[in-house]
């Protein structure tokens, strides 16, 4: 199994490549969802110890909503999407359609249901670029919420997985939806199982 | 050793005495092993990542593994005073984040980290008097040394006292 901490420069490029892709035609259902517009960064690959996975995003004692999918198929692994509190809050409002959503307090069935079905769409989307791009069979699980502190979530989005490798991976693109003065963050997530790696390499011949 | 707040980082393991706080959070599938001896008002705490080493990774930190953090936490406490025939313990953790995604039929890893440390403490005879452990949240820990007391805290749930 390859080493991530071995990537060559010409690799870590094409994977940013394929994080953009999928991400950008996630950032459009995103955008079809909530009439706003999405801005996307440069994907960045974060490359951590086990041990650090828990902040990999940001501080690990934030409250914040998480909707992960598996990924199966030709390769495998997770896809996550990681909302902070005021991202959470502001997009389930914007899907209900009214104001005075709480979180994580009084964040109901309702409130849940729509942001599991929202993080499904984006991760729909996410997929199925990537699997058009990488000429590879890509499936989603069912997607699965969880709100609770990011440590728990993160470290929980490897370990529940069966990953123990000393270095995890990950690409992360981070969005923001245009919301006047304050934007709103989020990340995309995707994390290929370790032997996944190489087959998204060998998709992009720099396997 | 310092007093006031001592945070235990994810894959750490921490001693400290009378006067101090041993934090950690964000506990998941994670483990954390509280052991304390209340005569010498001695506590450790470890935020373990998983049960055993595998095969060719004894170089790995002593705090990512539940059968190398009890060993750890006991020779760093022993070093301060503390005996083992007086020392106690309690654990936290061990949930399934994600629970409905997770139908492999097996055991958890959340509840093989708890069984792991259960087993490694009864190697080294210390009993485990409190648990909060399962379920499908993620918990916080402080561990208050000047009398045992050991909080845990969840977003949505109330405290538990262990």
């Amino acid at each position: 199994m390859i080493d991530v901490r071995e990537l060559g420069s010409l690799q870590l490029d094409g994977l940013r490549e394929v994080a953009n892709i999928g991400a950008g035609h996630a950032a459009t259902a995103l955008s079809q969802l909530t009439h706003r517009r999405i801005l996307l960064d440069v994907p960045q690959i974060r490359i951590t110890r086990l041990e650090e996975a828990a902040e990999l995003v940001g501080p690990g004692d934030e409250v914040i909503a998480a909707v992960l999918v598996r990924v199966l198929g030709d390769a495998t692994g997770r896809t996550v999407l990681i909302l902070p509190r005021d991202t959470a809050v502001r997009l389930t409002e914007i899907l209900l359609g009214r104001t005075g959503v709480t979180f994580p307090e009084s964040f109901g069935e309702l409130e849940r249901s729509a942001l599991t079905e929202a993080g499904n769409i984006l991760v729909g989307a996410h997929l199925s670029a990537l699997s058009d791009f990488l000429g590879l069979i890509l499936l989603n699980s069912v997607p699965g919420l969880a709100i609770d502190l990011a440590a728990a979530i993160l470290t929980s989005s490897y370990l529940n997985f069966g990953e123990r490798a000393d270095y995890v991976f990950c690409l992360d693109t981070l969005f923001r939806v245009d919301e006047g003065e304050h934007p709103l963050r989020g990340h995309l997530l995707l994390i290929p199982d370790g032997g996944s790696l190489e087959v998204i390499l060998r998709a992009i011949r720099l396997g | 050793m310092s007093a006031g707040r001592v945070v235990v980082k994810v894959g750490d393991l921490k001693i400290a005495g009378a006067g101090a706080t041993l934090v950690t959070v964000g506990v998941g599938s994670c483990v954390a092993i509280a052991l304390y001896d209340r005569e010498a008002r001695l506590g450790g705490l470890a935020h373990v990542l998983l049960p055993d080493p595998s095969n060719g990774r004894e170089n790995a930190p002593p705090g990512r593994f539940a059968s190398t953090a009890v060993a750890g936490l006991l020779r760093l406490m022993e070093e301060e005073g503390a005996r083992r025939a007086r020392m106690f313990a309690r654990l936290a953790g061990g949930a399934s984040m994600f629970e409905s995604l997770l139908s492999d039929g097996g055991r958890t890893l959340g509840m093989r980290n708890v069984s792991a440390a259960r087993a490694a403490l009864e190697r080294v005879s210390v009993q485990v008097t409190g648990e909060d452990v399962g379920g499908s949240h993620g918990r916080s820990i402080y561990f208050h040394l000047d009398d045992g007391r050991l909080v845990v805290s969840s977003v949505l749930f109330p405290d538990v006292v262990l």
